[in-house]
Parts: structure tokens; sequence; C-alpha cells
């Protein structure tokens, strides 16, 4: 994006895109993160395990086919990355319009204003720029124990894998581990989830443990508390087995468990330490590797930008990298000042029950406000479309965070359920409007859609029961 | 589809087939030849018969029928073995491009594709069928984008399937996606006749 938005403005642009290998070999083409080993297939095989649901959902509704429908993980596959490989082509197309020169080269700094690029094949060239922006993302951390890099996959390996995963470990509690997880579950795999602490860090708990209830019940299996120490081979394959070997973070006790793939899901680590910015005086926070901006996305040294992942304290989402981008250079090649907002930011999690949120979560408005100043309102919905194939009542939810302060304006949403991303989306902007509880309990809802729910939430009151859906008449059980 | 086609002379090779009574020499069967996922087709030759095949290869004109001198049993047919394998090539670079496309004294249509392109595996087939019907007068020359990228640039490449005509080093005509049979035979004649 910001390569083609600075063409724009008659700017000479050089691109220096380069993917290391994972320790497995996987590679892929130009668009980062995101279109490869992101977003863009998470969501693409969300849909197939959705679709496998909703397979199951239409018998009730009449439809008839033979009793076991199964899933071809490599027809997947090949489906998805056919289409990010239009998605590279594109953006090769898209640069080339814009006059952008593309190298496919690992880019580094030398020295002031000069960057020296290698391609696969060694070949080494020096480039000079008046300014530089730095958007070299993160790649998946591994855990440092024996076998790790040897044997474990990351999502980077994933969205790509040339054979069924099979069995499968996740190592992780993050938004990646229980995305990739919920997929490979949904499309018939037999998944475990170890996780160390708490599900979804810096999420509202509260709903991430509704999350967690969910995928419990829907089969897949939750080891807590324990962290691996040791992954050994005990069959070669593809996939084969693996013999894993963890530790309680609560004591002495160990366990094993054999599975055909294991994917470590336990962080990302930003791609700062190997491009030279000590040469040029870029300052990164020695722990993190994340680089401090100020409100300009501008490092300390003045000539260098940065965006996206590895900015510090900053939301690790595309959207934002995209607007902070265009802003960026809006600002310095056409006079603008508008700077990237990065507040009431909207994100959906794809978790197989989806968690849709903007603002703060309710223990984030609790710190900020303090509890006698917020309400929270809330009410569990069953979405019609589940009341036919009579499942999972009583499971999706919705939790407006209101600040009494300020005329009850909506600091935080969040809703669980089925297309929460597409419920979201308005609402973000509602937020971003000011919208009040009085007028959002004015707003008539749409009936009968799953987001008029965020017109009926209702007050919790200590003790008592949750606020059951308030649109169904009688609940039926029945199978 | 580029299906091979294996002649053994003197005596049936194909595993699987029922040796009923043996068959006549220019009998052809259809099997399955290991590796292969298309149904091959097999073709017995006599001594004498593998002798002018191999001559006519020898000579580089393609055998596209048996010799009529051969003998022929009554319930055989010959088979093309379709000048596909002639007309149609895979560019191997940019100077292959340069001295099989752009210097070549007979027109050549250019199908620029993609692994990843749905419409490019149906197009693909279609065009090569059409051009091997054309009997020589044109070429076809098949480049993978992502292997050759500078040369997709070039040419100027934005979607996929895009086929060029080109005649005596210039783009003389150009589409972008599928075409149905009809279609495709008047833009190769088109490029011929011009």
């Amino acid at each position: 994006v910001f390569p083609s938005e600075a063409a724009k403005y008659e700017k000479k642009v050089m691109v220096l895109d380069f993917v290391t290998p994972t320790p497995l070999g996987t590679s892929w083409g130009l668009g980062g993160t995101c279109v490869n080993v992101g977003c863009i297939p998470k969501k693409l095989m969300h849909q197939a395990a959705l679709l496998g649901q909703a397979l199951q959902d239409s018998r009730k509704f009449g439809w008839q086919f033979p009793e076991e429908v199964k899933h071809n993980w490599m027809t997947m596959t090949e489906s998805v990355q056919n289409y990010i490989g239009s998605l590279n082509w594109g953006y090769r197309v898209a640069l080339r319009e814009k006059k952008v020169t593309y190298e496919n080269a690992y880019g580094e700094f030398v020295g002031p204003h000069t960057v020296k690029a290698t391609n696969k094949r060694g070949v080494e060239k020096l480039y000079t720029a008046e300014r530089f922006l730095i958007a070299t993302g993160e790649r998946p951390r591994y855990l440092g124990i024996p076998g790790d890099k040897e044997y474990c996959i990351s999502s980077d390996d994933l969205f790509s894998l040339p054979y069924c995963p099979g069995k499968t470990l996740v190592v992780g509690a993050s938004y990646v581990a229980l995305e990739c997880a919920g997929f490979l579950a949904g499309v018939g795999l037999d998944v475990t989830i170890m996780v160390r602490s708490i599900l979804l860090r810096g999420f509202d708990q509260d709903i991430a443990n509704k999350i967690g209830e969910y995928m419990e019940e829907h089969g897949i299996n939750f080891i807590r508390e324990f962290v691996p120490i040791k992954v050994e081979q005990i069959k070669e394959g593809t996939p084969g087995i693996l013999k894993v070997t963890s530790k309680s973070t609560k004591g002495n006790e160990i366990i094993e468990g054999e599975y055909n793939t294991v994917l470590l899901a336990i962080g990302r680590d930003a791609c700062t330490r190997k491009i030279g910015l000590d040469k040029v005086g870029v300052i990164i926070n020695e722990k993190t590797g994340k680089i401090p901006v100020n409100d300009k996305e501008q490092t300390n040294v003045p000539y260098i930008y940065a965006i996206g992942d590895i900015l510090q304290d900053k939301l690790e989402l595309t959207p934002v990298a995209i607007q902070a981008g265009r802003l960026l250079v809006r600002r310095l090649y056409a006079g603008a000042t508008t700077k990237c907002d990065y507040v009431n930011v909207p994100t959906t999690v794809f978790t197989p029950l989806e968690y849709g949120a903007c603002g703060y979560s309710e223990e984030a408005a609790v710190e900020k406000f303090g509890e006698e100043n917020i309400e929270v309102y809330h009410s569990h919905f069953w979405p019609l479309e589940w009341t036919v194939p009579s499942r999972d009542n009583n499971k999706c939810y919705a939790k407006i965070i209101c600040n009494i302060q300020d005329s009850e304006r909506v600091i935080g949403f969040h809703v669980l359920g089925p297309n929460a991303g597409e419920v979201t989306q308005g609402f973000a902007a509602a937020m971003k409007c000011g919208i009040t509880k009085e007028q959002l309990d004015s707003t008539i809802g749409i009936h009968p859609v799953c987001a008029e729910v965020t017109t009926k939430c209702g007050k919790s009151s200590p003790g008592t029961a949750e606020v059951k859906s308030p649109s169904l008449v009688f609940q039926s059980d029945t199978a | 589809m580029q299906c091979p086609i294996y002649v053994y002379p003197g005596y049936l090779l194909a595993w699987g087939l029922p040796r009923r009574g043996g068959l006549e020499p220019g009998t052809a069967a259809v099997g399955l030849a290991v590796g292969c996922p298309h149904p091959t087709y097999l073709i017995l030759l006599s001594p004498q018969m593998a002798q002018r095949l191999a001559l006519r290869q020898l000579l580089s004109l393609a055998p596209r029928t048996l010799p009529p001198q051969a003998p022929v049993a009554r319930h055989s047919r010959a088979f093309s073995t379709s000048a596909n394998c002639k007309s149609t090539f895979n560019v191997q670079d940019g100077s292959d491009f340069q001295d099989r496309v752009v210097n070549n004294p007979k027109p050549v249509v250019v199908d620029f594709h993609a692994q990843w392109c749905g419409p490019c595996k149906i197009l693909g087939p279609r065009l090569e069928k059409m051009v091997a019907k054309q009997e020589g007068k044109v070429l076809m020359a098949k480049v993978d984008i992502d292997d050759h990228t500078d040369l997709a640039i070039e040419y100027e490449v934005s979607a996929v399937p895009t086929v060029l005509a080109m005649k005596n080093g210039d783009v003389v005509d150009k589409f972008v996606g599928i075409k149905d049979e009809d279609q495709l035979e008047a833009f190769l004649k088109k490029l011929i006749g011009a």
C-alpha cells in the first residue's frame, strides 16, 4: 500500500521484500503476513470449518446426503494457495503500474541513508534514499526446547502444508492458536490445545472463557497449565508421529502425548534485530524488538519511519498498518496533517464461535474509569438459524460497556456469535460518532438477525442469572 | 492433454490386457501406463512398421498416422500422436523466448498462464488443440508468469490467461480470459492469414 501511495505523488519508490524461509523451508510471495500466512488463509480455512458445520445443520433443513461427509485437506489447501498466488501477482502488477521498483532481496542498513539488498543467490546491491519505511513485521516464536525447530510447525507452515496435519497439538492460547485449533477441529481433526495460563491475553477475559468453553464442548481437548519441554520424533512421515513431553507450571508433574503434528503459536517476534538498525542509530526495545515511534510513525532517526506489527504499543492489525501508512505518505508528500486514530479500532477473532470487539474490555474499563463509573449491559442470544438444528442454545452473547460519567457513552462493545465481524463493523462507526446507551436503545432492531441483540441488552444485577434472549418465547431442547 | 503413444514392436507388452489369441499388429488398445493419469493408447507394430516409424521420426516428420503401406488389421484405427508435441512448447528463459518466439519465421501464440489460475487450466489444453488443428502453420509457446516474471512484465501481462499473437517479433493480436473453440479458431486463422 505505502509504495503505491507514495508513487502517486511522483516519488521514486523501491520495495525490498524478502521472506526468510521457515526452519522447514516454507516461503511465500509478495504481500506480507496477512495475505500469505495470516488473515486471508486463516479466514478461508475458518470458512471451510463453518461449511462443515453448515452441512451438518442442513440435514434438519431437509437436505439429504449420505451419512458420512469427509474433508480433503489437499483440495482446501490448493484452493487457498491458488487464491493467494493471484493476490501475490496482483501486488506485482500494482507496483509495476505505479512504477515502484520491486526487489526480492533482504534489506539491511549499512550506513546513513544507505541500504544493502541481498537476493536469494547472495548478490548484493547498495541503494540510497531520502527516506526509509520499515515494515518488516514479525515471525512466529519457537519454544527453545529440544526438537522444536526440527519437528514443530508454525502458522507460517500450516496454510501451505502439503499433507493433512492429522492429530494435532496446538501450543499456545493466542488468537492464532485458538483460530487454528478451531478450524483444524472443524475440518474433522483430533485437536488438543496446550495452554500455559490464560486464553486470549489482552482480550475481555469473560468472553475469552466463553470461547474456550464453546471449543471444549465441541470436541477440542484442553491441557491447562502445562508447557512442552521436549519434542521427539517417533516415526518419520507426512505426517509422522511426534512425542511431546510437558511439565506442569504449578508443580513437577510430567505428561507425555503422541501427535502427528505440533503447531507452535506462542507469540511472534519483530524482525528488527538483523536489519542493521544499530548502524543508523534507530532505537528499539531490546526486550521485545519493537520500535517506539511518535504519533507520526517516525523513529528517533528523522528520515526513518516504521509501520505495522513492529511498532511498540500499537495494535497488530492489517487495517491499522494500512491506514497508518496511507496517512503517513499523505503527511509527507501531500501536505496533510491527519494522524492515525488508534482509538476504538474494531477487531474480530475467528474462533469457532466468533468474537467481535471494539473499545475497552471489561477489565480495562474498570481499571481506567473505576467499577462504580461504568455500567455493563448484556444479553445471551440464540441465532434463529441454530434453532432448527437445535444446537448451541444460550452460547451467543453480547456485552456493552458504558461510561456513566459521560452520558453513558458506549466505550466497549463485545459480541460473541456468528458473523461477529459483520456485526461489529457498523458498531465501530457508531462508537466513533460517540453513541450513547440512550441512542442505542432508541435504535430499532432488524429482525430476525443476531445484531438486533445490541438494542436489547439489559443490566446485570449482582447474584442473578444472566439475561436470556428475550426474543424467544420458548426454547425447545429436544434434539 | 498430451498423451504419450507407446509403440511396441513385435508383441504386446501392455500389462493387464487379455491375451486372447494374441493381437494383430496395428491393433490399438487402451491401458494405463504407470505414472500417467490419462488413458494411454498402445499401438502394436510389426518390426517393419517400427522401422518405418523410426525413419519418419528421423526425418523430423510428425508420425501422425501409420504409413498406409503397413499391414493394418481390420479392426484397428490409427491414432494421431497429436502434433502437440511439436507445435507447443514451454519457454525456458528469456533467450529461449527470443529464439523460439520473437525470431520464429512462423507466427506464434504465447499463452501466459499461472499455476494458481483455474481458467488457465481450461484455456491451455483448448488452445493447444486448436493450434494442433492448424497443422503446423502456427506454434504455441507457454509462459508461466511466476517462473518468468520479467517476461510477463515486459509484455504487460496483468491478468491470466493472457494470449498474445506474435508475428515477426511483433504483438499483432491479444486476448485475456477464456475463449471457446470457435473463437480460438477464428483468432488463429486471423493470425495465420494476416
